[in-house]
Protein backbone atom coordinates (compact mmCIF):
# COMPACT_ATOMS: atom_id res chain seq x y z
CA UNK A 1 0.00 0.00 0.00
CA UNK A 2 1.55 3.45 -0.96
CA UNK A 3 1.85 6.03 1.57
CA UNK A 4 -1.23 8.19 0.06
CA UNK A 5 -3.44 5.00 0.23
CA UNK A 6 -2.13 4.71 4.19
CA UNK A 7 -3.01 8.07 4.91
CA UNK A 8 -6.34 7.69 3.02
CA UNK A 9 -7.46 4.88 5.26
CA UNK A 10 -6.57 6.58 8.55
CA UNK A 11 -8.65 9.49 7.17
CA UNK A 12 -11.82 7.49 6.73
CA UNK A 13 -11.09 5.22 10.21
CA UNK A 14 -10.37 8.89 12.29
CA UNK A 15 -13.73 10.46 10.40
CA UNK A 16 -15.48 7.73 12.17
CA UNK A 17 -15.34 9.15 15.30
CA UNK A 18 -17.48 12.63 15.84
CA UNK A 19 -15.28 14.43 18.53
CA UNK A 20 -11.84 15.14 19.85
CA UNK A 21 -11.90 12.56 23.16
CA UNK A 22 -13.12 9.94 20.75
CA UNK A 23 -10.37 10.24 18.39
CA UNK A 24 -8.10 10.64 21.22
CA UNK A 25 -9.27 7.22 22.64
CA UNK A 26 -8.70 5.85 19.44
CA UNK A 27 -4.89 6.91 19.39
CA UNK A 28 -4.91 5.33 22.78
CA UNK A 29 -6.00 2.10 21.84
CA UNK A 30 -3.36 2.39 19.11
CA UNK A 31 -0.45 2.94 21.97
CA UNK A 32 -1.83 -0.33 24.01
CA UNK A 33 -2.14 -2.00 21.41
CA UNK A 34 1.57 -1.31 19.56
CA UNK A 35 4.52 -3.63 19.40
CA UNK A 36 6.87 -3.38 22.74
CA UNK A 37 9.64 -1.01 22.90
CA UNK A 38 13.59 -2.55 23.22
CA UNK A 39 14.55 -0.51 26.51
CA UNK A 40 17.66 0.05 24.86
CA UNK A 41 16.37 1.68 22.17
CA UNK A 42 15.50 4.38 24.34
CA UNK A 43 18.41 6.72 24.03
CA UNK A 44 18.73 10.21 22.97
CA UNK A 45 20.06 9.44 19.58
CA UNK A 46 16.54 8.49 18.61
CA UNK A 47 14.82 10.96 20.74
CA UNK A 48 12.75 13.29 18.50
CA UNK A 49 13.04 17.00 19.64
CA UNK A 50 10.77 19.39 19.86
CA UNK A 51 7.71 17.37 21.47
CA UNK A 52 6.15 18.13 24.74
CA UNK A 53 6.59 14.42 25.95
CA UNK A 54 9.43 12.07 25.45
CA UNK A 55 9.32 10.69 21.61
CA UNK A 56 11.67 8.21 20.42
CA UNK A 57 11.74 7.08 16.46
CA UNK A 58 14.32 4.31 15.30
CA UNK A 59 14.60 3.41 11.68
CA UNK A 60 15.61 0.22 10.70
CA UNK A 61 16.30 -0.48 6.90
CA UNK A 62 15.44 -4.01 5.47
CA UNK A 63 15.73 -4.88 2.17
CA UNK A 64 15.93 -1.15 0.30
CA UNK A 65 12.82 -0.51 2.69
CA UNK A 66 12.68 1.10 5.98
CA UNK A 67 10.47 0.75 9.09
CA UNK A 68 10.44 2.42 11.95
CA UNK A 69 10.03 1.14 15.35
CA UNK A 70 8.52 4.21 18.18
CA UNK A 71 7.78 4.90 21.37
CA UNK A 72 6.71 7.84 24.11
CA UNK A 73 6.14 7.99 27.34
CA UNK A 74 3.10 10.09 26.78
CA UNK A 75 0.14 7.92 25.79
CA UNK A 76 -1.55 10.27 22.82
CA UNK A 77 1.87 10.70 21.61
CA UNK A 78 2.71 7.61 21.24
CA UNK A 79 -1.13 6.56 19.98
CA UNK A 80 0.03 9.02 17.12
CA UNK A 81 3.53 8.08 16.20
CA UNK A 82 2.30 4.64 16.06
CA UNK A 83 0.02 6.13 13.37
CA UNK A 84 2.88 7.82 11.60
CA UNK A 85 5.17 4.83 11.86
CA UNK A 86 2.87 2.70 10.33
CA UNK A 87 2.42 5.09 7.38
CA UNK A 88 5.97 5.21 6.62
CA UNK A 89 6.81 1.89 7.56
CA UNK A 90 7.63 -0.65 4.80
CA UNK A 91 8.22 1.98 2.01
CA UNK A 92 11.60 3.47 0.01
CA UNK A 93 13.31 5.89 1.38
CA UNK A 94 12.90 7.60 -1.55
CA UNK A 95 9.08 7.64 -1.54
CA UNK A 96 8.79 8.94 1.83
CA UNK A 97 11.89 11.93 0.78
CA UNK A 98 8.72 12.94 -1.74
CA UNK A 99 6.27 12.37 -0.41
CA UNK A 100 4.02 15.41 0.88
CA UNK A 101 4.77 16.14 4.63
CA UNK A 102 1.34 18.14 4.97
CA UNK A 103 -0.74 15.06 3.90
CA UNK A 104 -1.30 14.41 7.86
CA UNK A 105 -2.86 17.81 8.19
CA UNK A 106 -6.10 16.53 7.07
CA UNK A 107 -6.37 13.87 9.74
CA UNK A 108 -8.64 16.63 11.74
CA UNK A 109 -7.12 15.61 14.99
CA UNK A 110 -7.04 18.94 16.62
CA UNK A 111 -4.85 20.58 18.61
CA UNK A 112 -2.38 18.06 18.12
CA UNK A 113 -1.62 17.82 14.35
CA UNK A 114 -2.78 21.49 13.84
CA UNK A 115 -0.44 23.52 11.58
CA UNK A 116 1.21 25.30 13.47
CA UNK A 117 5.21 24.38 13.15
CA UNK A 118 6.18 23.77 16.62
CA UNK A 119 4.41 21.08 17.75
CA UNK A 120 5.22 17.60 18.23
CA UNK A 121 3.43 15.84 15.06
CA UNK A 122 5.30 17.87 12.82
CA UNK A 123 8.87 17.16 15.07
CA UNK A 124 8.00 13.35 13.96
CA UNK A 125 6.89 13.79 10.23
CA UNK A 126 10.66 15.67 10.47
CA UNK A 127 12.63 13.25 11.53
CA UNK A 128 11.32 11.01 9.20
CA UNK A 129 11.64 12.91 6.36
CA UNK A 130 15.46 13.56 7.46
CA UNK A 131 16.35 9.93 8.00
CA UNK A 132 14.52 9.16 4.26
CA UNK A 133 16.24 11.93 2.54
CA UNK A 134 20.18 10.78 3.98
CA UNK A 135 19.34 7.03 2.61
CA UNK A 136 17.54 8.57 -0.44
CA UNK A 137 20.88 10.98 -1.80
CA UNK B 1 -17.57 41.48 46.38
CA UNK B 2 -16.86 39.76 43.33
CA UNK B 3 -20.00 38.25 40.82
CA UNK B 4 -18.12 35.85 38.25
CA UNK B 5 -21.50 35.57 36.44
CA UNK B 6 -21.41 39.45 35.80
CA UNK B 7 -17.53 40.10 35.72
CA UNK B 8 -17.40 37.45 32.72
CA UNK B 9 -19.53 39.23 30.60
CA UNK B 10 -16.71 42.08 30.74
CA UNK B 11 -14.64 39.05 29.11
CA UNK B 12 -16.15 38.57 24.93
CA UNK B 13 -13.65 35.28 25.04
CA UNK B 14 -15.95 33.75 27.64
CA UNK B 15 -18.65 33.82 24.61
CA UNK B 16 -16.83 31.15 22.41
CA UNK B 17 -17.48 27.07 22.99
CA UNK B 18 -14.66 24.51 23.22
CA UNK B 19 -15.21 21.05 21.97
CA UNK B 20 -18.75 21.86 22.37
CA UNK B 21 -18.53 22.74 26.24
CA UNK B 22 -18.16 26.35 27.54
CA UNK B 23 -15.09 27.72 28.01
CA UNK B 24 -13.55 26.86 31.08
CA UNK B 25 -10.21 28.15 31.41
CA UNK B 26 -8.05 27.88 33.99
CA UNK B 27 -4.25 28.82 32.77
CA UNK B 28 -4.31 33.04 33.94
CA UNK B 29 -0.60 31.86 35.26
CA UNK B 30 0.39 31.54 31.86
CA UNK B 31 -1.52 34.24 30.35
CA UNK B 32 -5.27 36.48 31.81
CA UNK B 33 -8.21 36.80 29.52
CA UNK B 34 -9.09 40.45 28.40
CA UNK B 35 -11.98 42.71 29.27
CA UNK B 36 -13.50 45.09 26.84
CA UNK B 37 -12.24 47.84 28.36
CA UNK B 38 -8.80 46.90 27.60
CA UNK B 39 -8.92 45.70 24.66
CA UNK B 40 -11.37 48.83 23.28
CA UNK B 41 -8.85 51.19 25.04
CA UNK B 42 -6.23 50.07 22.32
CA UNK B 43 -8.83 50.38 19.77
CA UNK B 44 -9.51 53.39 20.59
CA UNK B 45 -5.54 54.31 20.17
CA UNK B 46 -5.23 52.94 16.53
CA UNK B 47 -8.51 54.27 15.77
CA UNK B 48 -8.31 57.73 17.19
CA UNK B 49 -5.03 59.06 18.34
CA UNK B 50 -2.42 56.98 17.17
CA UNK B 51 0.93 58.75 16.94
CA UNK B 52 4.42 58.06 18.11
CA UNK B 53 5.21 59.44 21.91
CA UNK B 54 7.51 61.82 23.05
CA UNK B 55 8.40 62.85 19.54
CA UNK B 56 5.76 65.08 17.63
CA UNK B 57 4.95 68.45 18.32
CA UNK B 58 1.02 68.03 17.11
CA UNK B 59 -2.12 67.02 18.25
CA UNK B 60 -1.89 63.00 18.08
CA UNK B 61 1.52 62.76 19.28
CA UNK B 62 0.51 64.69 22.36
CA UNK B 63 -2.80 63.18 23.14
CA UNK B 64 -0.69 59.58 22.92
CA UNK B 65 1.57 60.76 25.01
CA UNK B 66 -0.50 62.28 27.77
CA UNK B 67 -2.74 58.70 27.69
CA UNK B 68 0.85 56.84 27.72
CA UNK B 69 2.61 59.09 30.58
CA UNK B 70 -0.66 58.89 33.10
CA UNK B 71 -0.26 54.77 32.94
CA UNK B 72 2.92 55.32 35.25
CA UNK B 73 0.87 57.38 37.82
CA UNK B 74 -1.77 54.89 37.45
CA UNK B 75 0.62 52.35 38.01
CA UNK B 76 2.22 54.31 40.79
CA UNK B 77 -1.19 54.30 42.78
CA UNK B 78 -1.65 50.77 41.63
CA UNK B 79 1.29 49.41 44.10
CA UNK B 80 1.88 52.79 45.77
CA UNK B 81 5.20 53.62 44.53
CA UNK B 82 6.81 57.16 45.86
CA UNK B 83 7.14 58.76 42.35
CA UNK B 84 5.71 57.88 39.01
CA UNK B 85 9.27 58.07 37.78
CA UNK B 86 9.98 54.73 39.51
CA UNK B 87 8.08 52.98 37.19
CA UNK B 88 9.82 51.89 34.38
CA UNK B 89 8.11 50.17 31.23
CA UNK B 90 9.61 46.30 29.94
CA UNK B 91 8.49 44.04 27.95
CA UNK B 92 7.24 42.00 30.10
CA UNK B 93 8.87 40.48 33.81
CA UNK B 94 11.35 38.57 31.87
CA UNK B 95 12.70 41.68 30.06
CA UNK B 96 12.67 43.30 33.96
CA UNK B 97 14.99 40.43 35.08
CA UNK B 98 17.28 41.04 31.89
CA UNK B 99 17.81 44.51 32.52
CA UNK B 100 18.08 44.40 36.78
CA UNK B 101 20.52 40.99 36.35
CA UNK B 102 22.92 43.55 33.59
CA UNK B 103 22.42 46.30 35.17
CA UNK B 104 23.19 45.44 38.92
CA UNK B 105 25.25 43.08 38.31
CA UNK B 106 28.10 45.12 36.29
CA UNK B 107 28.61 46.83 39.50
CA UNK B 108 29.46 44.08 42.37
CA UNK B 109 32.69 42.32 42.55
CA UNK B 110 33.64 38.78 41.79
CA UNK B 111 32.55 36.40 44.27
CA UNK B 112 29.92 38.30 45.08
CA UNK B 113 26.71 36.83 45.50
CA UNK B 114 22.93 36.15 44.29
CA UNK B 115 20.65 34.41 46.85
CA UNK B 116 17.69 32.79 44.57
CA UNK B 117 14.80 30.05 45.91
CA UNK B 118 14.44 26.54 44.17
CA UNK B 119 11.16 27.15 42.97
CA UNK B 120 12.13 29.97 40.65
CA UNK B 121 10.68 31.02 37.61
CA UNK B 122 13.10 30.68 34.89
CA UNK B 123 13.12 34.18 34.35
CA UNK B 124 14.22 34.87 37.70
CA UNK B 125 17.29 32.57 37.19
CA UNK B 126 18.57 32.59 33.38
CA UNK B 127 19.42 35.78 33.64
CA UNK B 128 20.89 35.83 36.66
CA UNK B 129 22.97 32.73 35.77
CA UNK B 130 24.67 34.73 32.61
CA UNK B 131 25.40 37.68 34.62
CA UNK B 132 26.81 35.36 37.71
CA UNK B 133 28.84 34.07 34.41
CA UNK B 134 30.08 37.18 32.65
CA UNK B 135 31.26 39.12 36.67
CA UNK B 136 32.67 35.43 38.32
CA UNK B 137 29.61 35.78 40.50
CA UNK B 138 28.38 32.68 42.82
CA UNK B 139 24.24 31.95 43.09
CA UNK B 140 22.81 30.31 46.07
CA UNK B 141 19.31 28.64 46.18
CA UNK B 142 16.98 28.55 49.08
CA UNK B 143 15.50 25.05 49.77
CA UNK B 144 12.19 24.84 49.26
CA UNK B 145 10.47 22.80 52.37
CA UNK B 146 8.47 19.23 51.52
CA UNK B 147 5.01 21.83 51.87
CA UNK B 148 6.51 23.70 49.42
CA UNK B 149 7.59 26.12 51.40
CA UNK B 150 10.59 28.87 51.26
CA UNK B 151 13.11 26.83 54.15
CA UNK B 152 13.49 30.45 56.38
CA UNK B 153 16.25 28.74 58.52
CA UNK B 154 17.84 27.99 55.35
CA UNK B 155 17.52 31.33 54.00
CA UNK B 156 18.80 33.23 57.01
CA UNK B 157 22.04 30.45 56.92
CA UNK B 158 22.70 31.94 53.37
CA UNK B 159 23.11 35.75 54.14
CA UNK B 160 26.02 37.23 55.02
CA UNK B 161 28.13 40.19 53.82
CA UNK B 162 28.82 38.84 50.24
CA UNK B 163 25.32 38.56 49.56
CA UNK B 164 24.54 41.75 47.11
CA UNK B 165 21.45 40.48 45.29
CA UNK B 166 18.05 38.73 46.73
CA UNK B 167 15.28 37.81 44.37
CA UNK B 168 12.43 36.12 45.19
CA UNK B 169 8.98 34.94 43.58
CA UNK B 170 6.58 36.92 45.32
CA UNK B 171 3.58 34.40 44.37
CA UNK B 172 4.96 30.87 43.43
CA UNK B 173 3.29 29.72 39.50
CA UNK B 174 3.53 26.25 40.70
CA UNK B 175 3.09 25.62 44.46
CA UNK B 176 0.91 29.16 45.41
CA UNK B 177 3.27 29.50 47.73
CA UNK B 178 3.26 33.26 49.28
CA UNK B 179 6.55 34.13 51.10
CA UNK B 180 6.34 36.60 53.62
CA UNK B 181 8.08 39.36 52.07
CA UNK B 182 7.95 41.91 54.87
CA UNK B 183 9.64 39.12 57.00
CA UNK B 184 12.14 38.23 54.26
CA UNK B 185 13.01 42.14 53.63
CA UNK B 186 13.51 42.77 57.49
CA UNK B 187 16.20 39.75 57.52
CA UNK B 188 17.84 40.33 54.30
CA UNK B 189 18.19 44.62 55.84
CA UNK B 190 18.73 43.39 59.30
CA UNK B 191 21.86 41.42 58.33
CA UNK B 192 23.09 42.47 54.60
CA UNK B 193 23.37 45.53 52.40
CA UNK B 194 21.76 43.31 49.25
CA UNK B 195 19.26 44.50 46.87
CA UNK B 196 15.94 42.83 47.28
CA UNK B 197 13.64 41.89 44.25
CA UNK B 198 10.45 40.23 44.37
CA UNK B 199 9.32 38.58 40.82
CA UNK B 200 5.62 40.02 40.93
CA UNK B 201 4.16 38.37 37.78
CA UNK B 202 1.91 35.99 39.96
CA UNK B 203 1.78 38.03 42.78
CA UNK B 204 0.93 41.78 41.62
CA UNK B 205 -2.40 39.96 39.23
CA UNK B 206 -4.15 39.02 42.57
CA UNK B 207 -2.91 40.80 45.36
CA UNK B 208 -2.73 44.29 46.78
CA UNK B 209 0.41 45.53 46.83
CA UNK B 210 2.16 48.20 48.82
CA UNK B 211 5.94 49.10 47.95
CA UNK B 212 6.36 51.28 50.43
CA UNK B 213 4.76 48.91 53.00
CA UNK B 214 6.52 45.68 51.90
CA UNK B 215 9.74 47.86 52.09
CA UNK B 216 11.58 46.22 49.14
CA UNK B 217 13.81 48.10 46.69
CA UNK B 218 12.61 46.32 43.46
CA UNK B 219 9.32 44.67 41.99
CA UNK B 220 9.43 43.15 38.43
CA UNK B 221 5.18 42.92 36.83
CA UNK B 222 4.03 41.56 33.81
CA UNK B 223 1.15 43.28 32.30
CA UNK B 224 -0.63 40.24 30.11
CA UNK B 225 -1.04 38.33 33.43
CA UNK B 226 -3.01 41.22 35.11
CA UNK B 227 -5.83 41.94 32.43
CA UNK B 228 -3.42 44.22 29.86
CA UNK B 229 -2.06 43.09 26.86
CA UNK B 230 1.08 40.95 26.48
CA UNK B 231 4.43 43.01 25.27
CA UNK B 232 4.01 45.19 28.44
CA UNK B 233 5.87 44.84 31.78
CA UNK B 234 6.58 47.64 34.61
CA UNK B 235 9.69 47.35 36.76
CA UNK B 236 9.41 49.56 40.17
CA UNK B 237 12.43 50.56 41.90
CA UNK B 238 13.79 52.98 44.60
CA UNK B 239 14.55 56.03 42.87
CA UNK B 240 17.69 56.14 44.22
CA UNK B 241 18.60 52.77 43.27
CA UNK B 242 17.25 53.57 39.98
CA UNK B 243 20.05 56.55 39.21
CA UNK B 244 22.89 54.77 39.76
CA UNK B 245 22.12 52.12 37.56
CA UNK B 246 23.45 52.37 34.32
CA UNK B 247 20.88 51.69 30.85
CA UNK B 248 21.17 48.23 29.26
CA UNK B 249 19.29 48.99 26.11
CA UNK B 250 20.76 52.45 23.96
CA UNK B 251 18.99 54.07 21.73
CA UNK B 252 16.76 56.76 20.77
CA UNK B 253 14.37 58.68 23.38
CA UNK B 254 16.98 57.54 26.17
CA UNK B 255 19.38 60.74 25.74
CA UNK B 256 19.97 63.79 26.99
CA UNK B 257 22.81 64.54 24.59
CA UNK B 258 24.96 62.48 21.67
CA UNK B 259 27.92 63.24 20.61
CA UNK B 260 30.00 61.11 18.14
CA UNK B 261 32.32 59.85 21.00
CA UNK B 262 29.77 59.81 23.76
CA UNK B 263 26.49 60.19 24.93
CA UNK B 264 24.41 61.41 28.44
CA UNK B 265 21.56 59.83 29.63
CA UNK B 266 18.03 61.12 30.19
CA UNK B 267 16.68 61.22 33.72
CA UNK B 268 14.60 57.95 35.10
CA UNK B 269 12.07 56.77 33.95
CA UNK B 270 13.69 57.58 30.19
CA UNK B 271 16.93 56.52 30.57
CA UNK B 272 15.77 52.92 30.68
CA UNK B 273 13.35 53.45 27.75
CA UNK B 274 15.03 53.06 24.62
CA UNK B 275 13.49 53.42 21.05
CA UNK B 276 9.82 53.86 20.71
CA UNK B 277 8.49 51.91 23.90
CA UNK B 278 5.33 49.70 23.23
CA UNK B 279 2.84 52.45 24.36
CA UNK B 280 -0.41 51.18 22.86
CA UNK B 281 0.40 48.42 24.80
CA UNK B 282 1.13 50.27 27.89
CA UNK B 283 -2.24 52.15 27.55
CA UNK B 284 -3.68 48.88 27.84
CA UNK B 285 -2.18 48.13 30.78
CA UNK B 286 -3.37 51.57 32.08
CA UNK B 287 -7.03 49.83 31.39
CA UNK B 288 -6.49 46.75 32.83
CA UNK B 289 -5.08 48.92 35.99
CA UNK B 290 -8.38 51.01 36.30
CA UNK B 291 -10.91 47.42 35.66
CA UNK B 292 -8.54 46.01 38.45
CA UNK B 293 -8.74 49.42 40.87
CA UNK B 294 -12.52 49.52 40.04
CA UNK B 295 -12.90 46.04 41.41
CA UNK B 296 -10.59 46.52 44.03
CA UNK B 297 -7.68 44.91 44.76
CA UNK B 298 -8.59 43.64 47.83
CA UNK B 299 -12.06 42.12 46.96
CA UNK B 300 -9.70 40.01 43.72
CA UNK B 301 -7.28 38.95 46.78
CA UNK B 302 -10.50 37.55 48.80
CA UNK B 303 -12.04 36.23 46.08
CA UNK B 304 -8.96 34.78 45.04
CA UNK B 305 -8.35 33.19 48.80
CA UNK B 306 -11.93 32.08 49.05
CA UNK B 307 -11.70 30.04 45.30
CA UNK B 308 -8.17 28.80 46.34
CA UNK B 309 -9.82 27.20 49.52
CA UNK B 310 -12.66 25.59 47.45
CA UNK B 311 -10.52 24.90 44.76
CA UNK B 312 -7.68 22.51 47.08
CA UNK B 313 -10.37 20.65 48.72
CA UNK B 314 -11.80 19.48 45.75
CA UNK B 315 -8.82 18.50 43.99
CA UNK B 316 -6.85 16.95 47.07
CA UNK B 317 -10.25 14.96 47.54
CA UNK B 318 -9.72 13.39 43.88
CA UNK B 319 -8.20 10.11 43.99
CA UNK B 320 -4.97 9.03 42.29
CA UNK B 321 -4.09 12.43 42.14
CA UNK B 322 -0.71 14.37 43.89
CA UNK B 323 -1.65 18.00 43.94
CA UNK B 324 1.92 20.28 44.52
CA UNK B 325 0.33 22.92 46.70
CA UNK B 326 1.93 24.62 49.56
CA UNK B 327 0.62 23.86 53.13
CA UNK B 328 0.31 27.38 54.17
CA UNK B 329 -3.40 28.93 55.07
CA UNK B 330 -2.63 32.00 52.90
CA UNK B 331 -1.28 31.23 48.92
CA UNK B 332 -1.58 31.58 45.34
CA UNK B 333 -5.14 30.19 43.57
CA UNK B 334 -2.31 27.37 42.02
CA UNK B 335 -2.64 24.13 41.51
CA UNK B 336 0.42 22.00 39.76
CA UNK B 337 -0.93 18.26 39.65
CA UNK B 338 0.30 15.02 38.23
CA UNK B 339 -1.10 11.27 38.31
CA UNK B 340 1.16 8.15 39.05
CA UNK B 341 2.10 6.62 35.53
CA UNK B 342 0.07 9.37 33.45
CA UNK B 343 1.81 12.19 31.49
CA UNK B 344 1.04 15.23 32.28
CA UNK B 345 0.15 16.05 28.27
CA UNK B 346 -2.36 13.33 28.05
CA UNK B 347 -4.49 14.76 30.93
CA UNK B 348 -4.48 18.28 29.85
CA UNK B 349 -5.32 17.33 26.17
CA UNK B 350 -7.96 15.25 27.40
CA UNK B 351 -9.07 18.30 29.85
CA UNK B 352 -9.42 20.29 26.47
CA UNK B 353 -11.81 17.78 25.06
CA UNK B 354 -14.02 19.25 28.14
CA UNK B 355 -13.54 22.68 27.41
CA UNK B 356 -11.12 23.03 30.05
CA UNK B 357 -7.53 24.63 29.48
CA UNK B 358 -4.88 24.18 31.62
CA UNK B 359 -1.03 24.20 31.12
CA UNK B 360 1.24 21.03 30.85
CA UNK B 361 4.86 21.15 31.43
CA UNK B 362 7.26 22.20 34.03
CA UNK B 363 5.62 25.75 33.81
CA UNK B 364 9.33 27.72 33.52
CA UNK B 365 10.21 25.82 36.93
CA UNK B 366 12.32 22.57 35.50
CA UNK B 367 14.99 21.93 38.51
CA UNK B 368 11.61 22.36 41.50
CA UNK B 369 10.00 19.89 38.70
CA UNK B 370 13.52 17.77 38.37
CA UNK B 371 14.05 18.18 42.36
CA UNK B 372 10.52 16.64 42.88
CA UNK B 373 11.11 13.93 40.19
CA UNK B 374 8.63 14.99 37.99
CA UNK B 375 8.69 15.20 34.56
CA UNK B 376 5.71 17.14 33.81
CA UNK B 377 2.49 18.59 35.53
CA UNK B 378 -0.67 19.98 34.72
CA UNK B 379 -1.46 22.94 36.08
CA UNK B 380 -4.98 25.07 36.86
CA UNK B 381 -4.79 29.12 38.01
CA UNK B 382 -8.09 30.33 38.91
CA UNK B 383 -8.53 34.36 38.88
CA UNK B 384 -11.14 36.67 38.95
CA UNK B 385 -13.72 35.43 36.02
CA UNK B 386 -13.32 32.17 37.92
CA UNK B 387 -15.41 30.68 40.01
CA UNK B 388 -16.41 27.13 42.34
CA UNK B 389 -18.50 25.92 38.92
CA UNK B 390 -14.72 25.96 36.84
CA UNK B 391 -13.30 23.90 39.62
CA UNK B 392 -16.32 21.78 39.76
CA UNK B 393 -15.86 21.19 35.99
CA UNK B 394 -12.13 20.86 36.26
CA UNK B 395 -12.25 18.08 39.16
CA UNK B 396 -15.08 15.70 37.16
CA UNK B 397 -13.03 16.09 33.88
CA UNK B 398 -9.92 15.00 36.05
CA UNK B 399 -11.72 12.26 37.19
CA UNK B 400 -12.79 11.53 33.38
CA UNK B 401 -9.69 11.77 32.06
CA UNK B 402 -8.21 9.61 34.57
CA UNK B 403 -10.54 7.22 33.69
CA UNK B 404 -10.06 7.42 30.01
CA UNK B 405 -6.01 7.30 30.43
CA UNK B 406 -5.24 4.23 33.00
Amino acid sequence: MSIQEKVDDYKKMLALFPNAQEKYQYLIEQAKNSEDFPEELRIDEFKVNGCQSQVWLVPEEKDDKLFFKSDSDALIAKGLVTLIASIYSNEAPGDIANSNIDLMEEFDLGVILSPARRNGAFSMLKTIKEVSQKLAD
Amino acid sequence: MIKVSDLKKDFPIFDREINGNRLTYLDSGATSQKPNLVINEMSNVYTNINANVHRGTYVLSSETTAKYEDVRNKFKEFINAYSSDEIIFTKGCTEGFNFLANSICKDLSPGDEIILSEIEHHANIIPWQMAADKYNLKIKYINITESFDLDIDHFESLLNSKTKVVSIVGESNMSGMLPDIKKLNSLIKEKTDAIYIVDGAQLVPHRKIDVQDLGIDFICVSGHKMLGPTGIGVVWGRKKLLEKLDPVYGGGDMIEEVFYESATWAPIPHKFEAGTPPYVEAIGLGAAVDYLTKLDMKNVEKHSDELRIYAKNKLESIDGLNVVHTSSDIAGCTFAMSVEGVHATDVSLMLDTFGVAVRAGHHCVQPFHRKLNLDATFRATGYIYNDEEDFDILSNAIKESIKLLT
